[in-house]
């Protein structure tokens, strides 16, 4: 198989992540619940695993790293102990379903700085615009999972700061991907999953803290301060209710090992990957590539179609050559709304560490025949 | 042999102090707290020698380790609270 669906769930890990994996189902059982050596090997891996995400995201203290089941699950944490009905939150203009779900559910007064795709300046004017002296929050998607359209973080930070404006960052598309320095950028909550560009299993997640919240969105056992019926007071407790998934944080520490040794050859990698995807794509017949002029403001992922084609034909018939690729609207219809494709959705392609040039070269050949095939029997339809 | 035993408020903050006395040059030994002294229920100390213990304590105070209490822990299994 060729595998171009790394922006779901990067497939091909390093091999040290599956053994991590199964060494936890044979010799640990959970931190914090016990003094035993099964326990405490547990502890270990939690801490070394928070102290390594400290360091990789410039993270002040290993406790303000919180683990999650995924990055919709950190972003429902910091948006419902930050907002509250009627709260004025400013958003871009390609977040993912897991940031507008959990502002409508609080009934947030949602405000959409809209600005075209691939123009940062104009998403920074689009936030400045929007953001008043009423702005509860303002949430960015760090990279666009339908476009790998990179938004200008930094520069969105530095108007949150100035303006004394809470700052949530959804990372899930560029955690690992591109470098985060969570202090510099001084976000109040960054969400990223494991299972992405940090090579962990599914079922994983990161939530950097800034400051503990005030409120928790799940209640539980800790194992710490048990005679109290609040949540402890401190982090990573305080967020961190229940038997932590300790498979997959032995295999979060394995995945954030690999990358931490090799982000910069990684993003290379997959913006070589990348280009000669576009570069070949754009000589295909029909082709609507969606692709930044500066491959600065572009992940391992785009998306494209093939004019009068549905995209899920197309990601159906790659499918059945053996690639495997995502279409439809990757639950970012705000994204796809500002892109002009929420009425017929695009084929995305991405990219992992794992891929190779050879991969992408048999993709272009195999999209090549696809499309004369798929317009073909459209013609003998007619 | 004398310990000290420094009560953390969580595995967490008990992990980060013994990572620093680590760094520092001091065995630590990370356990859980005796019933007797977690007043606010289960929790996890870092145990050191007495010899190290106040080296330990002063090092710690740099360190956001949340400390609740601190004791001498005596070979007869007593303890004796260290004020902080």
């Amino acid at each position: 198989m060729i595998y171009l669906d790394a922006a779901a769930t990067t497939l091909q890990k390093p091999s040290a992540v599956s053994r991590a994996v199964c060494r936890a189902l044979r010799e640990q059982t959970s931190p914090g619940r016990g003094g035993h050596s099964a326990s405490m090997k547990a502890a270990d891996v939690v801490w070394q695993c928070r102290e390594i995400a400290a360091r990789f995201f410039s993270v002040k203290a290993p406790e303000q790293i919180v683990f999650t089941m995924n990055a919709t699950h950190g972003l429902n944490v910091a948006i419902k102990s930050l907002v509250g009905p009627g709260d004025r939150v400013v958003v871009s203009s390609f977040e993912h379903n897991s940031v507008i779900r959990p502002l409508h559910r609080v009934g947030a007064d949602l405000i959409v700085a809209r600005s075209p795709l691939f123009d940062a300046p104009a998403a920074v004017a689009a936030y400045e615009a929007q953001i008043t002296p009423e702005t509860k929050l303002v949430v960015l998607n760090h990279a666009s999972n339908v476009f790998g359209y990179v938004l200008p973080a930094m520069e969105i930070a530095r108007i949150c700061k100035a303006r004394g404006v809470a700052f949530l960052l959804d990372a899930s598309q560029s955690a690992g991907a591109l470098p985060i320095d969570a202090t510099a950028l001084g976000a109040d909550f960054i969400a990223m999953p494991g299972h992405k560009g940090l090579y962990g299993p599914q079922g994983t997640g990161l939530l950097i803290c800034k400051h503990t919240p005030t409120t928790t969105l799940i209640e539980g056992g800790t194992g710490s301060d048990a005679t109290r019926r609040e949540m402890p007071d401190h982090l990573p407790d305080r967020l961190e209710a229940g038997t932590p998934n300790m498979p997959g944080i032995n295999g979060l520490l394995a995945g954030l090992r690999f990358v931490e040794r090799r982000q910069a050859q990684i993003l290379q990698h997959e913006r070589a990957l990348t280009q000669r995807l576009i570069e070949g794509l754009r000589q295909l017949p029909n082709m609507q590539l969606y692709a930044a002029q500066d491959s600065n403001f572009q992940i391992g992922v785009l998306s494209l179609n093939l004019a009068g084609i549905d995209c899920e034909t197309i990601a159906a018939a790659l499918d059945e050559q053996g690639v495997a690729v995502r279409a439809g609207l990757h639950c970012a219809p705000l994204a796809h709304e500002s892109a002009g494709t929420l009425e017929i959705g695009t084929v995305r392609i991405s990219v992992s560490a794992f891929n190779t040039s050879r991969e992408v070269d048999a993709f272009l050949r195999i999209l090549e025949k696809i499309g004369k095939n798929l317009r073909k029997s459209e013609r003998n339809l007619h | 042999m004398v310990y000290y035993l420094i009560t953390c408020r969580s595995l967490t903050y008990a992990q980060k102090a013994a990572r620093a006395l680590e760094r520092a040059g001091i065995t630590a030994h990370i356990m859980r707290t005796p019933k007797g002294l977690s007043k606010e229920g289960c929790s996890y100390s870092v145990k050191v020698s007495e010899q190290r213990g106040p080296l330990a304590l002063r090092i710690l105070k740099d360190v956001d380790a949340r400390i609740s209490r601190v004791y001498l822990q005596y070979p007869t299994g007593e303890y004796r609270e260290v004020p902080i």
